[in-house]
């Protein structure tokens, strides 16, 4: 595939976010007011405990919920904007691709969406760069875990999204295929400088894989620790240890000021 | 997810059911020898020396009633998926559309017939629309659910596009729900066959109903049972073929088939108002809807009775009184027989799948014997299980039950079945007994799926009941609405449909509120919020 040459994605500001839920007679603040900006063209880790509210950031920015309160802009665009523009893209923990349609028709699927033409090219090709070349007739059922989160990254890309939402994608494989999938997917999306925001529970993925990790604190979540990560961390096998020291010590003193003992044991 | 993928249909140990098939065989025979003489149960041989000196006349009725019940499937089967989309695509509409739906499922089959018989006249016309009547919403409720029945992300993935309800349904929602529509099919096609008969025993000139309804009124017990086995055959055929038709075009068993009841919100005064006015509004849509159809037929009011013509009959004629003393009578000598018999089918149910879920090897031989007794249509049987029990209150009692507990056998079956492997596994580990195992893990797994089956039965045990009081014991509003219709006392049959269909759909929703406060009790996560 003749790769276009895309101008980078949009930067993305949460402004005084809050999300409230209501369960019954008692209220849950998922996200309290939280400003941040994730810079343009680039992948922001977000780790803290269970809980914390990061999913529902995410959610936020991809316009699944509504924020109770402030707002959320992509360049000028609102979430909702992005949406309809066919720029977002999200990659679940589970790998959500639809039991009846194959590998080849699960990522086409998402260019329809996209209202973008129909390039079955494109598609194989993208098949074939996350490394399930031949397997494009296969259903899901048929594929192991590494290769379901395989598709959805390839059906997350297909589109060429301005901005790429990870929630956890390789949370339920295993170590191995994890480190694998680590070391082979994130070029691909680098090369397209999307801005793109990774949820994850594992600071040595959050380390490997962004340019910055945002560390939340235990419900509701505040910003306990922002870290960028310059690019030698990928190379530099110290440089790397200590940024993951760092990242699990900002993570800690988030836990110690809650207060909230359960999220240690959990760990 | 993985769920999704497993195989269906039914024949799941195929040597076991065997087994189950000839114990079934060599009880009916010695049954048979035992009953000799009292005319009651034909053996195996006198089946199968029936159907070879009949197979001609057997073979052109059971061709009428089979294409009568395809068109009723057909009717049936197309409404409730018309109904089904319309009331996704437009959610407003769901409370109102089900009401009414619940309340036309609750007509009885055994006054309607002779109804439709008039409305229609000679011809095809009743058994069809009573094979459409009794399909159409046990594939409704199925498939209401299945349109729902995805994993959030699925839709996110939808909203993520920029897309809306259209997308959802063409990309999710259709696919979704087709395992929830073939198990709807499959429960249907035994019922089609079953509203075809009863339709051909309001006057019709051809057919399985006509040939059962002589042998029935001769007391031909050879013929009788050979229909009857006939009619069972068929509809265990039409099931097990829907059940590989799924199969093979990849879909599963659904692994939560009828919706629970939604939750009461709260029982402030808002709410309880708020009820009251859907059930007001609902009977005024259905008022409406009756009074509707009934002139824009413009059909006769001597037969087609609108409901100012009962208002009057029932509480402002001089007669009032006397004619709602007849009514409360039969309702009465009705409710006694139905409510043991209910409960007891579903007990029986219940029972049956926990000692299955305890003693597994059972089911090889348990099963084929409930699906054959579930199979033989009740219409043909009714009468000879009620000269066998006697015309008291034991005969009435068990063909409700009969009719009652197999719903409830499967839906447990299903329901046990949902306790989560991981909780069973923990339990296991600390040694605990089957019996245990049950109680805490297995029992409220099944609670939604037994009182699923339980708002069900309550229109088929309406409609076991009065056709048993209808052919058999001539009491009670089954009898009552047979009699009017060859009376033509029509203000009497439609206030009867009246008070039956009313019946029904109050104990529906007896069953719900009760369901309702006992799920909140020991499973409330298990209503909808």
């Amino acid at each position: 595939m003749a790769e276009q040459i895309l101008a980078p994605g949009p930067e993305i500001a949460c402004i005084k976010l809050s999300k409230t839920y209501g369960y019954r007679d008692t209220e849950v603040q998922a996200v309290a007011p939280l400003s941040v900006t994730f810079q343009a063209g680039r992948m922001t880790a977000l780790v803290g405990p269970s809980g914390c509210g990061k999913s529902t950031l995410l959610r936020m920015v991809a316009g699944l919920e509504q924020p109770s309160e402030g707002q959320i802009v992509a360049g000028d665009k609102s979430p909702q904007d992005m949406q309809r523009a066919g720029a977002l893209a999200m990659a679940f923990q589970d790998a959500s691709l639809l039991p009846w349609r194959s590998v080849r028709g699960n990522i086409a699927l998402a260019r329809r969406l996209a209202r973008l033409p129909a390039d079955p090219r494109a598609v194989d090709d993208m098949i074939a760069r996350v490394g399930l070349a031949g397997f494009e007739k296969v259903r899901p059922a048929a594929l192991s875990g590494g290769m379901r989160q395989r598709v959805a990254i390839a059906r997350c890309l297909v589109t060429q999204p301005r901005v790429l939402l990870l929630d956890e994608p390789f949370g339920a494989v295993d170590e191995l295929t994890r480190a694998r999938l680590n070391a082979e997917l994130p070029p691909l999306w680098r090369a397209t400088a999307t801005t793109s925001l990774l949820v994850t529970h594992s600071i040595r993925e959050a380390v490997s894989l962004a340019d910055r990790v945002i560390v939340f604190s235990s419900r509701p979540a505040r910003i306990v620790g922002d870290i960028a990560i310059p690019s030698e961390a990928r190379r530099d096998r110290s440089v790397h240890l200590a940024l993951v020291e760092k990242v699990s010590a900002a993570l800690s003193g988030g836990w110690d000021e809650a207060g909230r003992a359960e999220n240690l044991a959990a760990q | 997810m993985n769920s999704l993928i497993r195989p269906t249909f039914w024949p799941e140990g195929l040597s076991r059911n065997l087994l189950g098939v000839a114990v079934l065989l060599v009880l009916w025979h010695i049954a048979a020898s035992a009953l000799t003489g009292s005319y009651m149960l034909a053996g195996p041989t006198a089946v199968i020396n029936y159907l070879i000196a009949e197979h001609a006349l057997i073979g052109r009725a059971l061709a009428v009633t089979l294409q009568n019940a395809a068109w009723g499937f057909l009717a049936g089967n197309l409404a409730a998926i018309g109904l089904a989309l319309l009331v996704t695509l437009l959610p407003a509409l769901r409370l109102p559309i089900g009401a009414v739906a619940l309340v036309v499922f609750c007509l009885p089959l055994v006054a309607t017939g002779p109804v439709l018989r008039v409305l229609y006249g000679p011809g095809p016309g009743p058994q069809i629309t009573l094979a459409a009547l009794s399909v159409y919403y046990t594939t409704f409720l199925p498939l209401l659910v299945g349109l729902r029945a995805a994993p959030g992300s699925w839709f996110d993935l939808i909203t993520l596009y920029g897309r809306g309800a259209w997308s959802t349904f063409i990309h999710i929602r259709i696919m979704a729900s087709l395992p929830y529509l073939m198990a709807g099919l499959q429960i249907a096609a035994p019922a089609a066959f079953l509203g075809a008969m009863v339709g051909e025993f309001t006057g019709a000139d051809r057919g399985m109903g006509v040939l059962a309804l002589r042998a029935m009124r001769g007391l031909d017990v050879d013929a009788t049972w050979t229909l009857a086995l006939v009619a069972a055959l068929v509809s265990m055929i039409a099931y097990g073929a829907i059940g590989l038709l799924a199969a093979w075009l990849g879909t599963s068993k659904p692994d939560i088939l009828l919706a629970t009841a939604p939750a009461k919100t709260s029982g402030n005064v808002a709410s309880v108002l708020r009820s009251v006015t859907f059930v007001l509004a609902t009977i005024v849509l259905i008022l409406i809807s009756w009074w509707v159809a009934m002139e824009a037929f413009a059909l006769s009011r001597f037969f087609a009775k609108r409901p100012d013509d009962i208002w009057r009959y029932l509480m402002t004629a001089p007669d009032a009184s006397a004619n709602r003393a007849v009514l409360w009578a039969a309702s009465q000598a009705t409710l006694v027989q139905v409510i043991p018999g209910y409960l007891a089918g579903l007990g029986v149910g219940a029972a049956l799948a926990m000692l299955l879920m305890l003693r597994p090897g059972l089911s090889g031989a348990v099963l084929p014997v409930a699906i054959a007794l579930r199979s033989v249509p009740i219409v043909t049987t009714a009468p000879l299980i009620v000269l066998a029990l006697g015309r008291g209150a034991a005969g009435t009692i068990t063909i409700v039950a009969v009719m009652t507990f197999f719903p409830a056998l499967v839906a447990c079956m299903q329901g046990l079945r949902q306790a989560p492997g991981q909780v069973l596994d923990v339990m296991r580990l600390y040694a605990t007994t089957p019996l245990a195992r049950l109680w805490y893990a297995q029992l409220p797994a099944m609670l939604p799926g037994f009182f699923a089956a339980a708002r069900l039965s309550v229109p088929a045990a309406i409609l076991a009941v009065t056709v048993a009081e209808w052919l058999a014991t001539g009491r009670g509003l089954g009898a009552l609405m047979a009699m009017t219709a060859s009376t033509s006392d029509y203000n009497l049959l439609w206030s009867a449909i009246v008070v039956v269909t009313a019946g029904a759909s109050i104990g529906y929703a007896l069953v719900g509120g009760v369901e309702r406060l006992i799920l909140s009790r020991l499973a409330p996560e298990q209503l909808k919020p």
